[in-house]
């Protein structure tokens, strides 16, 4: 009986799990790779001639995931929580895009989403004195 | 023993009629619509048409073809029949009356098989066009509230359009040369635009209103549902004059037997004539 229960529990979550990695597919890679490219901006372990060469590279690939996803036909079929919200911020969630948009690096446009700018730091340190 | 047989033939007359429903039922074929369901996205014109077309070669339209020409053939019977009835002695004129009864009771049989497949085709049709105003339903209220999200990917879509230039443009970039899904992505995207083109530049294109948008869409399918039902309402009619006639073969075949019985009664009082009473055989002494 508990034999019994083990395999369904498998066959269910098995099931489960790809259906609900079918639904997801798409934006899951693009946060993959899009979590590569930060983390290769906030990597202080390499050197500048690397991080670039990487970052460019990552951002050719970002592109190319960043149209699939945009274009995908897919996912506009009950679209879970995590597609909606990923369209609602398009300039944090297509980050090549927005940076050719507004012609600056992928990493300032990042960070500059984030609410990280000069102005906004340098006011930070204005409040502590 | 004529009597005999008017009575069964009364009483297979009558049980016949009460069965008719029930037989009819027994030797139908019923319709199941061969239609994928990608087919459900034409107008609704068309979408009967197809529908038709479906009928038209199925078992159940080639059994009402074979019914109509049956009930064609008793109608010609029934008037070649009544043609013959004057000028005839009275024994034969009961045997072509008997003959139209007959006739006339096994054109109620085919002319309410031919009503019940009638009604069963208006059936199928009407529920066909109920399951696509469900579909439809159920796709616009999926639609609803899925709005938003497309909104923003149409948006972002648009976005993306916008930039195609800037990125073949941009020489830090260089994607021609680099990557092998923007090249293909350009190619098909104009591909698409020139077919979008001639969409729009279709002569059907404007008159395909109705399927673009759903609630003309529905509104055409309420349309025929409702014709449909008028039809089932006539046709509901219709059965009921096929009871009356009926009815009236009832009541033929009564009279008929009637007759028949007052005759041969008529020929038996000849006959039997009780020569045990002195009354009766007075003229054999007087004459």
């Amino acid at each position: 009986m508990s034999k019994l229960i083990k395999n369904l529990t498998i066959i269910l979550s098995l099931t489960i799990g790809s259906y609900a990695n079918a639904n997801a597919n798409s934006i899951d890679t693009l946060e993959r790779e899009r979590a590569k490219a930060l983390n290769l901006v906030l990597d202080k372990n390499i050197s500048i001639g690397d991080r670039k060469k990487n970052l460019q590279k990552s951002k050719m690939r970002l592109l190319d995931i960043e149209r699939m996803t945009i274009n995908s036909k897919d996912i506009n079929k009950n679209p879970n929580y995590q597609t909606i919200k990923a369209f609602e911020n398009f300039d944090l969630t297509f980050l090549v895009h927005t940076s050719l948009e507004k012609g600056k690096s992928l990493s300032i446009t990042w960070l500059e989403e984030m609410g990280l700018t000069t102005v906004n730091l340098m006011n930070t340190r204005v409040t502590r004195k | 023993m004529k009597n005999i047989n008017i009575k069964l033939f009364l009483i297979i007359l009558s049980g016949s009629f009460y069965s008719v429903s029930s037989l009819a039922n027994n030797n139908m074929v019923e319709w199941k619509p061969q239609i994928v369901e990608k087919m459900y996205i034409l107008p609704p014109k068309h979408l009967n048409k197809v529908l038709n077309n479906d009928f038209n070669k199925s078992l159940l339209a080639l059994n009402l073809q074979n019914t109509d020409n049956k009930i064609k053939d008793k109608i010609q019977k029934i008037s070649e029949l009544n043609s013959l009835l004057p000028g005839t002695s009275n024994e034969e004129s009961m045997e072509i009356k008997h003959q139209i009864i007959i006739n006339k009771k096994n054109y109620i049989k085919d002319m309410n098989d031919f009503l019940i497949m009638k009604k069963q085709k208006l059936n199928t049709k009407k529920i066909f066009f109920k399951k696509i105003q469900k579909n439809i339903k159920t796709n616009s209220s999926i639609g609803k509230a899925s709005t938003k999200f497309l909104n923003n990917k149409n948006i972002a879509i648009k976005r993306a359009e916008k930039l195609n230039f800037k990125i073949i443009e941009n020489s830090s970039y260089n994607i021609s040369k680099q990557s092998k899904y923007f090249k293909q992505y350009q190619v098909n995207k104009d591909a698409m635009r020139k077919l979008k083109l001639a969409i729009e530049k279709h002569p059907m294109s404007n008159k395909n209103i109705l399927s673009n948008d759903p609630k003309n869409k529905m509104e055409a399918i309420r349309n025929y549902v409702h014709n449909i039902e008028t039809e089932i309402a006539v046709l509901d009619m219709k059965e009921q004059m096929i009871h009356y006639m009926a009815k009236i073969v009832v009541l033929d075949a009564m009279s008929l037997a009637e007759n028949i019985t007052f005759a041969s009664e008529n020929e038996k009082d000849i006959i039997s004539t009780n020569f045990n009473d002195p009354v009766n055989i007075i003229s054999i002494f007087t004459n």
